[in-house]
């Protein structure tokens, strides 16, 4: 029950900053997914890959697999210390991110080991993404899309 | 430009005006939001306490990130100045042969001046944060340290980016005007040689920074080039990833209202880059001085290196809501701001700025490091006013009037005996007032002065016998000088009440002042006679239930300040501590009685909550008076916002003190309530004074005149 508890608040806070959030369970999400519509995956957990480097065009679209998720605060977590996952998830107009529901930590504390972990040898990037890239720079206004994605979507396996 | 003619511009800008007003409102809203169902006490406590340390530690930290980045090849510089750091980093992008910098937003970088350096050395650092890189290309600087170019309108903005472009920019369309900054700064991730970025903290455990960003800059400023250079003070350090995470928590709910950044990214040196021949980026940490290491070790002043730089003490400062931080601050913005240029710039950049502080102390009670920032610029007000003086009429006031309680009787005497052809009657309250002031200028011309009182308090306390009232039950009373000179009438509603209760009430055989005019204005001197004075007239603590106030600026300098100034002399430090702990306000007394009252008539009743009040002794007297009046109460938005008046502040920065009492007017007027109560008599100087001034017929009330008029005691 606890789990419920944890995934209605990053839902809540995930949906906040503008997110669109799916539940599907693996299967659905294997079959419905069109590989031809990205030019970066990364899902280690089901073994699909799409390798590219993005350059300064930039890339359409992007998906990749979250290593945790924070309830306290609707993030995805995700080491980015391989370059071109790094640079996919920088630079992509429109990034998905999936995770298994398993993986959902109640907050930003509960992931301080991995943190530790993916950051004691040489090189290390860890980045907490929480929404597209944003500003209120110009009158406050708020604006999506100013150097990163312009749109996020969060895929949660709700079955794994 | 003198500082007086700065602040003239600045509110005469009505762009500046409205976007920080707006600002102002959201934030407190989204704040609130942020920060719901969690303890912000216990949390910014958290991070005081990890953030109280002393230069040793601080060092055992650095030398732990330093060894940890060290054996993966990282390059560790230590900067003793804002020089030595701007070299280094000239000679890395020299070494390099890099013409571009791309940089994420770094106070840190402002503080050294940065880009100035760089571009003389021939070097093109680009800002990569919207809002940074608007103003590098206007040629300006950041007037907030969160959001810096929000003293800009989008016209303004579209009128910057078609020059610099010279493409047509839509001055309405904001989202094709972020295109732009997209489009352009893309081209830079990608021409640079080398990426900067600052550190929201350094974690010593590992040596990793944490960075928290919106837009994604410091992303790509640490990604696409090269080489990266981490620019940070030694200040950011921590010891894990636990202490980190608890900074993290706090920072962009403080900073922005936000519950987290879209990213918080976790960066340790070396990491994969395809650009370089051996596939490895090349990373440099520059730890900065610049005085940092030397404050670790003074008592007060290490208090500041607990700032983690969210903003939030400018987003809730109301002198920094009139004038922005182009004027309210200087590299740094806002209360830290005031601080930080004395210890960094030195006390002759700051000593003009400091004075802007009104002393509200709301940011001490908003910063989410626990700093309590006003005590910081009060200190720092008495450095600069005894080394570079203050204003020679004001001390003259202090020293030969204020500061001899025997003169000052006397002097107020005589101007309450003669003031009678300068006295009018205000038609729309029947009070007395001061008609005209001779020679006032125009911009201290904003509010109604009332007259001094025909006989002082003491004077009718004495003669009319309310000191042959005795009772088991004693309170003692310091009424301070506004109750004593101008409104005796508060003073004599509060004895009558309480008497009536059968509380005997004394008070000090002379009247003295209790040093907070001299203080504010950073006379130390004369601010210890005054507070002596005041002292030596107090009788002892032991013979009573409390020490009342009606003032709570007063009743705040007893609890606080007798304390710092009495350091030096046991007897008195004694005395003071003991009268501090019963420093009550009248309200607070009142309700601890368990008196029943109820309200008689119907008037609409707001309440206005003193500074001091909330913020020095922990009381407002909102709750009673909701729970006495019902729906006869009102809350007034923003009641425990300084209504400007800051004592001489408001003779001394006249027109920052009108702007802000405005703002307080406006929204009593919002409530339509009939009659204002505060418990405080500066602020009904002040608002009153205002209130009359734009002939608005709110009627303004002491707590204790408006419980004599107003509510009856339940038997």
């Amino acid at each position: 029950m606890k789990v419920m508890k944890l995934l209605e608040q990053f839902l809540e806070k995930s949906t906040l900053v503008g997110n669109e959030n799916r539940l599907v369970t693996t299967v659905d999400f294997q079959n419905d997914f069109k590989r031809e519509d990205y030019e970066y995956i990364h899902l280690p957990g089901l073994n699909i890959f799409l390798d590219k480097q993005a350059g300064e065009a930039g890339i359409r679209r992007a998906l990749i697999e979250a290593d945790y998720a924070i309830a306290e605060t609707g993030s995805v977590v995700i080491d980015s210390c391989n370059e071109n996952l790094r640079l996919a998830s920088c630079l992509a107009e429109k990034l998905d991110v999936v995770f298994p529901l398993s993986k959902l930590v109640d907050n930003m504390h509960d992931v301080a080991d991995f943190l530790e972990e993916r950051t004691s040898e040489s090189g290390g990037y860890v980045a907490f993404i929480t929404g597209a890239s944003r500003t209120a720079d110009i009158e406050r206004v708020l604006t999506v899309g100013v150097h990163g994605p312009k749109e996020m979507t969060v895929i949660i396996l709700n079955d794994l | 430009m003198t500082i007086h003619t700065k602040i003239d511009e600045k509110l005469n800008d009505k762009v500046l005006y409205q976007n920080l007003k707006g600002f102002a409102t959201a934030y407190k809203a989204s704040k609130e939001n942020a920060y719901k169902g969690l303890d912000f006490e216990a949390l910014r406590t958290k991070v005081h306490d990890l953030k109280d340390r002393d230069l040793n530690k601080v060092m055992q930290q650095f030398n732990q990130f330093k060894e940890n980045v060290e054996k993966h090849g990282c390059k560790v510089f230590q900067a003793k100045t804002g020089d030595d750091a701007c070299r280094y980093i000239a000679d890395v992008m020299k070494s390099h042969g890099a013409k571009y910098m791309v940089k994420s937003k770094s106070m840190t970088s402002e503080e050294i001046q940065l880009n100035q350096y760089l571009e003389k050395e021939g070097l093109s650092p680009i800002e990569t944060d919207l809002g940074e890189w608007i103003l590098q290309i206007a040629n300006e600087h950041p007037s907030h340290m969160v959001m810096p170019a929000i003293h800009k309108t989008r016209q303004q903005v579209a009128k910057i980016f078609s020059d610099y472009t010279g493409e047509k920019v839509d001055p309405d369309d904001i989202k094709a005007m972020v295109e732009i900054a997209r489009r352009f700064l893309r081209e830079y991730y990608f021409k640079a040689g080398v990426g900067m970025t600052g550190a929201n903290v350094a974690v010593a455990s590992t040596g990793t920074i944490g960075l928290v960003t919106n837009e994604g800059n410091a992303r790509l400023s640490s990604t696409v080039p090269p080489v990266h250079i981490v620019l940070v003070g030694y200040e950011k350090l921590c010891d894990d990833f636990g202490q980190a995470l608890d900074i993290v928590r706090v920072l962009p709910k403080s900073a922005t209202g936000q519950i987290i950044t879209s990213y918080t990214t976790w960066i340790k040196g070396r990491t994969p880059s395809h650009k370089n021949a051996d596939g490895i980026k090349e990373t440099h940490y520059v730890f900065l001085d610049n005085g940092r290491l030397a404050f670790l070790e003074h008592p007060k002043f290490k208090e500041a290196l607990k700032c983690i730089r969210c903003g939030s003490c400018a987003n809730i400062c109301p002198a920094y809501e009139m004038v922005g931080g182009h004027v309210y601050g200087d590299r740094y913005i806002g209360s830290i701001g005031l601080i930080l240029t004395a210890l960094y710039q030195g006390d002759a950049a700051a000593k003009d700025i400091l004075k802007m502080c009104i002393g509200c102390r709301a940011c001490s009670f908003n910063c989410p490091s626990g700093i309590d920032l006003q005590t910081l610029i009060s200190d720092l007000k008495l450095v600069v006013g005894k080394k570079y003086g203050i204003n020679p009429v004001k001390k003259k006031v202090f020293k030969s009037v204020v500061a001899k309680p025997k003169r000052m009787k006397s002097l107020l005497s005589v101007g309450a005996n003669f003031q009678f052809p300068l006295t009018t009657t205000n038609k729309l309250n029947q009070e007395k007032i001061i008609k005209t002031v001779p020679m006032l200028p125009k911009e201290m011309d904003f509010r109604k002065f009332p007259a001094l009182a025909s006989k002082t308090f003491s004077k009718r306390f004495f003669k009319d016998g309310y000191d042959q009232f005795s009772s088991q039950r004693k309170v003692f009373f310091y009424p301070g000088c506004a109750i004593e000179y101008f409104y005796p009438e508060m003073g004599l509603a509060m004895v009558k009440l309480l008497q009536k209760s059968g509380i005997q009430v004394d008070i000090p055989k002379v009247a003295a002042c209790c040093g907070i005019p001299a203080i504010a204005s950073g006379d130390p001197d004369n601010a210890r006679t005054m507070i002596f004075n005041t002292l030596d007239k107090l009788n002892d603590a032991k013979d009573y239930e409390a020490l009342l106030v009606l003032c709570p600026t007063c009743g705040g300098a007893i609890k606080h300040e007798f304390l710092d100034f009495t350091k030096a002399d046991p007897d008195r430090y004694k005395k003071a501590s003991q009268l501090g702990q019963m420093v009550t306000p009248v309200g607070q007394f009142l309700e601890d009685q368990g008196i029943q009252f109820k309200v008689i008539g119907n008037k609409t009743v707001t309440y206005h909550t003193p500074c001091h009040d909330s913020r020095s002794l922990s009381y407002s007297a909102e709750a009673f008076l909701s729970s006495v009046l019902g729906e006869q109460f009102i809350p007034l938005t923003d009641s425990n916002v300084c209504c400007g008046f800051g004592g001489t502040y408001s003779l001394d920065f006249s027109s920052i003190s009108n702007g802000i009492l405005n703002k307080k007017i406006e929204n009593i007027e919002a409530t339509k309530a009939e009659i204002l109560v505060t418990d405080c008599p500066g602020c009904v100087m002040q608002i009153n004074g205002g209130l009359m001034h734009q002939k608005k017929a709110v009627k303004v009330m002491h707590l204790t005149e408006f419980i004599e008029n107003h509510l009856v005691v339940v038997e």
